[in-house]
């Protein structure tokens, strides 16, 4: 690890430090948890610098809430400084797991999932002791776009390929293709030809 | 009209929904005919059911068990005494059938004669009036491809030569981009003339496809046109819709930005030229390219009113859709129409269309139909909205994801532009993905700033998910900041729902029980 300038493994993550994971429905490959943490108290002698810390480093990023749903976020410093239109959705607080938040930046809407840094910690910790005992278990797959079930082309106990087609959603006229995100078995398929699906729901279990 | 004339009709029915079928009952109001709608049962409480002095339920939610059904529509109108039908655009706007049935119903189709829809809405057809008419068409066949035997696909493959490759395979019958394919070498002609046809012959029920040459790098040009029932047809000038995905549109402008009074003349008149062959009555555009060496070339006309018909309204000053009534009611063009049509070469305004659709602009504008949840609609000078979505509604999957028309009007293109860009920070919309990001990114491009623009523009500029990136780190960033700033030590409150860090803790631990695989 670097020694240098606000080194990431120095961080005693605060009780207030918050992972922001984008949330399955809003999910594109790239994405990437962001922990964010106050700026730390000052160290005796150090001049007081506000400036939060993003995955361990210092960006200089003001918030500014115009209302309860409209606010500008400002990102860099100097001459150049870049503003972001924001929108804040209702934080809902989830009864198991992180609560969520939609919001919108420059018109890209994005569900978010926000949790205390030392909770999500302890879950991926948990995960990760679970997945080296053995088994990966049963994954769900939820629909990301809302549409008709047109074809659904695996039943419950079919093996599949990561890739292989599982079911055909049409959306404004145009049909979408789910694929299988892992090899494994059909343990469950939630829908229909014929139903109506809605952005969430469950469509497959996958073990 | 002066102001004694009476309306042009007593009641219309509007066989659409959307958008555009609230621009045209509002068209009914301002001209004091009783409008009629029709829908589905996916749209009981939609804006243009509400809007309308009548509504008829006419079927379920799936288009073609609704608003394509012609008996449907024709019933609707005969059973609410409506003297006449405006189809709007898609759905039966162009079928010859529908115009038909309801001229033999004894009523009025607002457009053309439904046989002009059948001859110009055959491309090919379109494509000999055009020839017919000294108009330069699109380099490649004016009759349909046949390969049933080896003497025709030969002869086709030299055809194919002469045009020269990569070409186009078109449905004769197709439109919007559907049923076109893109043929890189000889090689894989006759493959993809056999599935080309067969793509046509189901979707269209017209199996007959052509070739043409692809012109690149083209600019799409297309110009408004009127005709009245005397054979008087005009141009009420011409639209730039070179930002395109897949010949589906996204953003259009009046007049197309660099072109010259003289290649504004040439063009109103090129068009002029091929409606007045064919027998225009009514609305309708003709659409060309414009190549790198200046010259037009014919594609087809569409035989309606276009979505992008606002920006023309802006910069002529004409109410196209109240001029439609008109037209059909047998009133010869207007004043104001002849007035604009002879300044329409000569334009002193500027006016910009983003079409706002359910689309996702970085996963290659797939559509996402849902429930909107805040919908702010910009405002103010210069700015016109056309829309039927109200917060809180739920766009439906079986539609055209289409949900608002946002257009500017400026004194000159720069200004629209910044108006434009303006209005665009104005807009609010959460809920679903729209393809407002996109539009943002288009208004600030200094190619757009330069009026470069040409139908490989989306391809050649836009980067959907490098720019949907930057934009979810600062959502993420946001999101954080929100969270460190209203919290207590231990806590994790914030948007008004504080949570107590108790209430965290069980749901942390309850969530460490429920989520694990077991």
């Amino acid at each position: 690890m670097s020694a240098t300038g606000e080194a990431t493994d120095l961080i005693l993550h605060d009780a207030r430090s918050v992972r922001v994971v984008v949330a399955a429905a809003s999910h594109l490959e790239g994405d990437t948890p962001l922990t964010i943490d106050p700026a730390p108290r000052p160290i005796l002698g150090a001049g007081e610098d506000r400036r939060p810390l993003v995955d361990g480093a210092r960006v200089d990023a003001t918030l500014r809430r115009l209302d309860g749903v409209r606010a500008r976020l400002t990102v860099g410093t100097g001459d150049d400084p870049t503003e972001h239109l924001v929108l804040l959705g209702e934080l809902r607080p989830a009864s198991t797991g992180p609560a969520l938040r939609e919001v919108v930046v420059d018109g890209w809407r994005v569900e978010l999932e926000l949790e205390p840094e030392r909770r999500a910690a302890l879950r991926e910790r948990a995960r990760r002791g679970h997945e080296a005992g053995g088994h990966g278990g049963p994954i769900e797959v939820h629909a990301i776009i809302a549409g008709r079930v047109v074809a659904v082309s695996v039943r419950p106990g079919d093996l599949v390929e990561a890739g292989q087609q599982m079911l055909v959603v049409e959306a404004m006229k145009m049909q979408n293709e789910l694929r299988s995100p892992r090899d494994g078995t059909i343990d469950r398929v939630g829908v229909s030809v014929g139903q109506t699906i809605e952005v969430g729901d469950l469509l497959m279990v996958i073990s | 009209m002066s102001a004694s004339t009476p309306p042009p009709f007593r009641r219309i029915l509007v066989a659409n929904r959307g958008e555009i079928a609230v621009r045209i009952i509002r068209a009914c109001r301002e001209l004091g005919v009783e409008a009629v709608a029709v829908y589905s049962d996916a749209d009981v409480s939609a804006a243009h059911v509400r809007l309308a002095d009548a509504a008829v339920s006419i079927g379920p939610a799936p288009a073609a068990e609704s608003y394509l059904r012609i008996d449907a529509v024709v019933d609707a109108a005969l059973r609410t005494g409506s003297e006449a039908i405006h189809p709007g655009y898609g759905f039966l706007s162009e079928r010859e059938a529908f115009a038909q049935a309801v001229e033999d119903a004894g009523l009025i189709f607002i457009g053309p004669r439904p046989a002009l829809l059948a001859s110009l809405g055959d491309k090919l057809a379109a494509r000999r009036f055009a020839t017919g008419a000294g108009v330069p068409v699109v380099p490649g066949l004016l009759e349909p491809a046949r390969i049933d035997t080896p003497d025709q696909v030969e002869a086709i493959l030299v055809e194919a030569d002469r045009i020269g490759f990569p070409l186009l395979v078109k449905a004769a019958a197709g439109g919007g981009g559907r049923g076109m394919r893109r043929v890189e070498s000889r090689d894989v002609l006759q493959e993809s003339l056999i599935a080309a046809a067969r793509e046509a012959a189901s979707a269209f029920g017209d199996g007959s496809v052509y070739l043409e040459r692809e012109v690149l790098p083209a600019r799409h040009i297309e110009v408004q046109l009127l005709g009245d029932d005397r054979g008087s047809v005009v141009a009420l000038g011409e639209r730039d819709c070179s930002i395109q995905r897949r010949h589906q549109k996204l953003i259009e402008e009046a007049p197309a930005p660099g072109l010259t009074t003289a290649e504004r003349r040439r063009i109103h008149e090129m068009a002029v030229k091929v409606a007045t062959a064919a027998g225009l009555r009514n609305a309708a555009t003709a659409e060309f390219l414009f190549d790198s060496d200046r010259s037009f070339w014919f594609l087809e006309v569409n035989t309606r009113l276009q979505v992008e018909h606002g920006v023309t309204e802006m910069v002529s000053g004409v109410d196209i859709v109240a001029e439609q009534l008109w037209i059909a009611a047998g009133y010869p063009l207007s004043q104001r129409v002849r007035t604009a049509s002879v300044h329409a070469a000569r334009p002193s305004s500027a006016a910009i269309e983003v079409r706002l659709s359910a689309e996702d602009p970085a996963r290659q504008f797939a559509p996402t139909p849902g429930r909107v949840g805040r919908w702010v609609m910009p405002d103010g000078p210069g700015v016109r909205v056309d829309t039927a979505i109200e917060p809180g509604d739920r766009i439906p999957a079986e539609y055209d994801p289409l949900i608002a028309k946002l257009m500017v009007h400026a004194a000159d293109r720069p200004a629209a532009i910044r108006r434009l860009r303006r209005a665009l920070d104005e807009l609010e919309v959460s809920g679903i993905q729209t393809t407002a990001p996109f539009d943002r990114y288009v208004v600030r491009h200094p190619s757009f700033l330069a009026g470069d623009v040409f139908t490989g523009w989306v391809a050649a500029h836009w980067d959907g998910p490098a720019e949907r990136a930057k934009a979810v780190r600062a959502a993420q960033l946001a999101a954080g900041i929100v969270e460190i700033e209203s919290a207590a030590p231990g806590s994790f409150a914030g948007g008004g729902t504080p949570t107590s860090s108790l209430a965290w803790r069980a749901a942390g631990r309850a969530s460490a029980v429920d989520r694990w695989p077991r």
